[in-house]
């Protein structure tokens, strides 16, 4: 039975170097005019960094896969490539089901909104609806601890207020596939356990989780799955525990 | 491109989320607040009568100054701030588009959705205005509900198209201020279009703003049915305008989260 979840096959996805910001307007009319004048086409090959090469992989609902790997390895991109934030330059990828990413903290907080205010807009950020917010508003509150603070501009939150709040939302929104990234470095240790808690909760109800941490322990908990990236490439994929023996053997 | 509308309609709460979001943070922290939506375009008018009326003495086609400039600024500065809030959408929101998923028109749109709210107010001061120099209430006004629709599908196709082009070329950050400035005065706002030479008049009127302004005066102020042929062109142009820089929009979105 073929029920796979998320698909990669063959993803290729590279970052240009050279603008690695954004383009810069009178080089680009510059660039435009030169080819005008001298009828060539564009033979300036940019600069890449690759960031993904030839991935593939496939991940069956209710599995719990952990990537892992150095920085700059390509796991942010590939969360980012499962949900929809950027696009491969080639191969393809099937993600089916609603897809809950946290991503980044503090993405989607809107700095001079109240608490509650800002529960409302990243729940619908996150596609909720605001019924469906409405009634997960007390759940979210709660696992958050932020009652007292509810009414406060969160510019005034602390770091760990802010991931407290954005992972609450989060955790609520009842997503098919869970996509965290590390953030859980930021809350103490005991929103920490809650969060893990949570996670494994929700692996216990057949839904799938992609996660991706430095936090070994953390992914070893949660995880039945690991893959070890290097470079773009996939370096091994199996049972967590040895992906992440791998790991420490040869990048520690 | 029906898939696109599917997706945006999935996402019309997040749509109505932001267009709040942009009304409460853009007058949160200031005394006055909402009141700057009618200021706005009311100190506009009150200096645009004094040295355009008093001083220069310009044509106002028998019109007391003061209505005759806000009947231009309304509309006006609806697609003004419109674009100048819109353009910078995407890119004041890099840390979303970089990082969560959603149909990113939904940002420009939010812009335009808070100009209408703007709009809304500044436009109930008008109609006291139209009390206070007596015009006529005549069933002619029905025709602002179809140049309202043009105004905001141009001020949308406008609004897509450069916030897109902002996110490529940073550079027009500062070219659209000075767009929007050229366009004002390439549009009968401190002028009535009669001042415009005759053989130019055709050229004149391509601009869409020209019409949408134009014919805006001509039903509130003259109690007179819209130039049919004028109004249907740019209904027509307005909605090809907006399907191509929607289409433009969702394909430079894809590259959005890698060059932001």
């Amino acid at each position: 039975m073929d029920s796979s979840l998320i698909e990669f096959n063959n993803v290729y996805k590279s970052y240009s170097i050279s603008r690695l910001k954004y383009k810069r307007f009178a080089e680009d009319i510059g660039q435009i005019f030169q080819r005008v004048l001298t009828r060539k086409k564009r033979t300036i090959q940019k600069e890449k960094f690759v960031a993904l090469k030839n991935v593939n992989f496939k991940v069956k609902q209710g599995e719990s896969l952990g990537i892992i790997g150095k920085n700059g390895a390509g796991k942010t991109t590939i969360l980012k490539l499962i949900s929809r934030v950027t696009y491969p330059d080639s191969g393809e990828i099937k993600a089916d089901g609603k897809i809950g990413a946290f991503i980044e903290l503090g993405a989607g907080l809107h700095p001079e909104l109240s608490g509650r205010e800002n529960i409302y807009l990243y729940g619908s950020i996150l596609g909720m609806r605001k019924k469906e917010i409405d009634e997960k508003f007390d759940d979210i509150v709660k696992f958050s601890e932020l009652r007292k603070f509810l009414d406060t501009p969160i510019k005034r939150y602390s770091s760990g207020m802010y991931a407290r709040l954005g992972f609450s939302v989060v955790a609520f929104m009842d997503p098919d596939i869970l996509v965290i990234d590390e953030v859980l470095a930021v809350g103490d240790k005991s929103f920490q356990e809650r969060c893990l808690s949570k996670m494994n909760k929700f692996v216990k109800g057949n839904k799938t989780i992609i996660f991706v941490s430095h936090n070994l322990e953390a992914v070893k908990s949660i995880c039945d799955r690991g893959i070890l990236l290097d470079h773009g490439k996939i370096i091994k994929d199996g049972r967590v525990s040895e992906v992440i023996n791998t790991y420490l053997a040869n990048y520690s | 491109m029906i898939n696109c509308f599917k997706e945006l309609y999935k996402f019309r709460e997040l749509l109505i989320a932001l267009t709040k979001r942009e009304i409460k943070v853009r007058y949160k922290q200031t005394t006055l607040g909402a009141a700057w939506a009618i200021l706005q375009p009311f100190s506009l008018m009150l200096i645009f009568s004094l040295v355009f009326g008093v001083f220069l003495g310009l044509e106002s086609q028998e019109l007391p100054y003061p209505i005759f400039y806000y009947s231009a600024l309304l509309t006006w500065l609806f697609f003004s701030t419109s674009i100048s809030f819109g353009s910078q959408a995407v890119i004041n929101n890099s840390n979303l588009v970089s990082k969560i998923y959603f149909p990113r028109e939904v940002l420009p749109f939010a812009s335009v959705g808070a100009a209408i709210l703007d709009f809304a107010v500044a436009g109930l001061i008008f109609i006291l205005m139209m009390l206070f120099y007596k015009l006529p209430f005549s069933p002619n006004l029905i025709f602002i509900l179809p140049i309202c629709a043009i105004l905001i599908f141009f001020t949308l196709s406008v609004v897509l198209f450069t916030s897109a082009l902002v996110v490529i070329w940073r550079d027009l950050k500062f070219v659209v201020p000075l767009i929007i400035q050229i366009w004002m005065f390439a549009s009968p706002i401190i002028y009535p279009v009669s001042k415009v030479p005759q053989n130019l008049r055709f050229l004149y009127m391509l601009n869409p703003m020209a019409v949408i302004i134009e014919n805006f005066r001509r039903v509130t102020l003259f109690a007179k049915p819209p130039v049919l042929s004028e109004i249907l062109i740019a209904f027509f142009v307005s909605i090809i305008l907006f399907f191509i820089s929607y289409k433009f929009f969702k394909i430079k979105e894809r590259s959005f989260a890698d060059i932001i």
